[in-house]
């Protein structure tokens, strides 16, 4: 008996991981992405047809640049709604480092990366108030990050002071959709929001802080019992988003005239989480991924732009977002449905 | 406070047989911990404090009745929109509608258009813009509780579209005419008669609009087997569906509500601003984010299965008043942008309040019974 058993039982632990890895990691690429790069491509080759401007680098160009900041916040939002929660605080976040960076642009000239780090650090400290609060606060995120929205669009209209921030000097121009934001006519930003994906893709497949994440979502308290510190690490998601925010701001102020008025980043917080929700991520949490992400902000500005270049009215592009939403959405529900089922 | 009566009277007619027993037992129970006690108390400090920075001459108008009573006209559509949220929030799963501003827009244009330029009767076409509203609800339903979709994307979805739908048809132009001008009379003060004479002007919308939708709502929330059934399904979906309840109509039903008191409250926006605004709904920040703020302050919870109509209607009028003191105190743009942090740190406290007390009492061993107990007529 005890020499039959020993050679069949030998191989399992040896086995077992790779076989447990390839379960744990979903494929490289999810089916949710491949639609969602054809719907892209047929979406820019119709485009394409029926104005000949559209594939041109001058059309091209210009919808990247504004595809960066949603993308850009997007992973940061990505990682929120992998750990069940949500964020509808960025529009405010982003308004907050936009005017303070613009106001001390102007006031005080600073250079480039200081700019760039103050809205970063921005950012950071008031995702970090949203982090603590959810975090320690066990209230919902939507309510929590509801009542911060409010706080921080209060903080940003009174550094706005009732006036718009003129005379910006072209210091983040490097980020900007002009020239100087191009190298070989790819825009700095978009790059930047691509590298911020690849990262971020990483990070979430193979940090061991990553799939804590994916835990995290799963089942919070199932999370905690295997060890796992869900306290500070939400903390830092949504520290995390906050800082993206406030690179996302420098963009804005960058893509902008020369002057910054109170609208900005308005309406942002629902176009990210469109274009999260596009890309294949799970409002319920423990499923979702960052490439999904970017590819959902590029549709989402793909149909914003393609309706206006198309000579319809801007607004019914919105419409098209909102049957995105609901088809996206619906095809993910439908194969889940058959994967429960298979 | 006008609009709170009935619940007033609900909560003091069983109290009449041995007050102070009851009082007792109330105050044992954790009654005073209770949102809409918090909020009749937040409120009291707040007409206090502010007759007392009147007095003393701080403020820049008159602070009494009659101001009162006119910012009441703004406490109409945020109080209407809470209630829609208490619906669909009570009923779970996510339960959340972001999409109530767009069907603000688009109802109160499809009103006008029926109104002004086909020139149907107003009854005829209010009920057609609120029956309007319960089919764009209808949709919402029908994806969250039928196809399974978060109510959180769906609602997402149509706001956008109907936010969309509503700029396109009215080629983003305001409708008015002489027949919608006149409609205006239905949302500005009167006197009341009889006993008008004591009282302060109170916004005719406060009676036409809301006072009918909240009795309404009352009653099905706390005297119907649909009311039952809702908290039922919002505390836990499973059980409910085992105890034989139609989970998914149940829900989609919440949606339907939802959708018909926007669409009522798109015909208030008409009647307030004297034309339908293609984005009376969706402008600023939108109607959404403040009626849902409204319901969470109320008490319901965000989870399912908590709320009641009290505590919303006191949180909306709450929040108004406060917004109206705030103008009187903080001079211009400061004013609305005080509103801001008013609103967001009201909010804030409240929800982290709320979960304080509730994790003293579950660690206290004490059952967190979550549907509110009715009492027996």
């Amino acid at each position: 008996m005890s020499v039959d058993t020993a050679p069949e039982r030998a191989p399992e632990p040896a086995a077992a991981p790779q076989v447990s890895l390839r379960r744990i990691l979903p494929p490289v690429v999810t089916g949710q992405e491949i639609v969602l790069l054809v719907v892209v491509v047929v979406l820019w080759v119709l485009l394409g047809i029926f104005t000949p401007a559209f594939l041109t680098t001058g059309s091209i160009g210009p919808l990247l640049v504004q595809v960066a900041p949603i993308a850009l916040v997007g992973v940061g939002m990505t990682f929120v709604i992998i750990t069940a929660g949500i964020d509808v605080s960025v529009a405010a976040m982003i308004m907050v480092s936009a005017v303070v960076t613009a106001r001390m642009m102007v006031g005080l000239d600073i250079p480039a990366p200081l700019a760039v780090l103050v809205a970063i650090a921005i950012g950071l400290a008031l995702g970090m108030i949203n982090g603590l609060l959810i975090a320690y606060g066990r209230v919902h995120p939507i309510i929590i990050t509801f009542g911060t929205a409010n706080v921080f669009q209060w903080l940003g209209l009174r550094v706005f002071d009732s006036s718009t921030v003129n005379g910006i000097p072209g210091t983040l121009d490097f980020l900007g959709r002009g020239d100087p934001g191009r190298t070989l006519g790819v825009p700095h930003s978009f790059a930047i929001a691509v590298v911020a994906v690849a990262v971020a893709w990483w990070f979430l497949r193979y940090a061991k802080a990553g799939r804590s994440l994916y835990a995290i979502g799963g089942n919070q308290n199932a999370a905690r019992l295997a060890g796992i510190k869900v306290q500070p690490r939400l903390v830092w998601v949504y520290a995390v988003t906050g800082a993206l925010a406030g690179l996302a701001a420098c963009m804005m102020i960058a893509t902008g005239t020369s002057t910054l008025d109170q609208s900005v980043g308005s309406g942002k917080e629902l176009q990210v989480i469109a274009a999260v929700v596009i890309g294949g991520t799970s409002i319920i949490g423990g499923r979702g991924s960052v490439v999904g992400t970017l590819l959902g902000a590029i549709l989402v500005q793909t149909v914003v732009s393609g309706v206006t270049q198309l000579g319809w009215p801007t607004q019914l592009g919105f419409l098209f977002v909102g049957i995105f939403i609901v088809i996206a959405v619906g095809t993910d529900l439908i194969r889940e449905r058959a994967r429960r089922r298979a | 406070m006008t609009a709170v009566k009935p619940q007033d009277r609900q909560q003091a007619a069983p109290q009449r047989a041995g007050v102070g027993e009851r009082m007792r037992d109330w105050v044992a129970a954790g009654g005073l911990k209770d949102r809409t006690v918090l909020l009749l108390v937040l409120i009291v400090v707040l007409v206090v404090a502010m007759t007392i920075l009147d007095a003393v001459g701080v403020t820049r108008a008159e602070f009494n009745s009659d101001y009162l009573a006119s910012s009441l006209i703004a406490y109409v559509p945020l109080a209407l929109l809470g209630i829609a949220q208490l619906f669909v929030i009570t009923s779970g799963r996510g339960g959340i509608d972001l999409s109530v501003g767009s069907m603000v827009s688009l109802a109160g244009i499809v009103f006008a258009m029926l109104f002004q330029q086909t020139g149907l009767p107003m009854v005829v076409s209010i009920v057609l813009a609120v029956l309007f509203g319960a089919l764009l609800g209808a949709f919402n339903g029908f994806l969250s509780a039928y196809l399974g979709f978060p109510p959180l994307i769906t609602t997402l979805a149509t706001f956008y579209g109907y936010r969309s739908i509503a700029l396109v048809v009215s080629d983003q132009k305001p409708i008015s005419g002489p027949e919608i001008s006149e409609f205006y009379n239905a949302a500005k003060a009167i006197e009341l008669p009889l006993i008008g004479q004591t009282l302060p002007l109170v916004p005719l919308g406060v009676f036409t609009f809301l006072l009918p939708v909240a009795v309404l709502a009352w009653f099905v929330l706390n005297r119907t087997a649909y009311g039952r059934s809702l908290y039922a399904i919002g505390t836990n979906d499973t059980a409910a569906q085992w105890a034989g309840i139609d989970t998914r109509r149940t829900r989609m039903t919440a949606f339907v509500t939802a959708g018909a008191i926007s669409g009522f409250v798109g015909v208030y926006t008409v009647a307030q601003f004297a034309s339908a605004r293609p984005d009376a709904g969706t402008s600023g920040g939108g109607m959404a984010l403040p009626a849902i703020t409204i319901a969470v302050l109320g008490g319901v919870a965000i989870t399912g299965g908590i709320g009641r109509l009290s505590g919303v209607l006191l949180a909306a009028l709450l929040i108004v008043w406060l917004n109206a003191s705030i103008l009187i105190v903080v001079p211009g743009n400061d004013g609305a942008q005080a509103q801001l942090l008013a609103l967001g740190l009201v909010l804030l406290g409240a929800a982290l309040f709320g979960q304080l007390s509730l994790r003293r009492r579950r660690a206290a061993g004490a059952p967190t019974t979550v549907v509110p107990v009715v009492r027996s007529p």
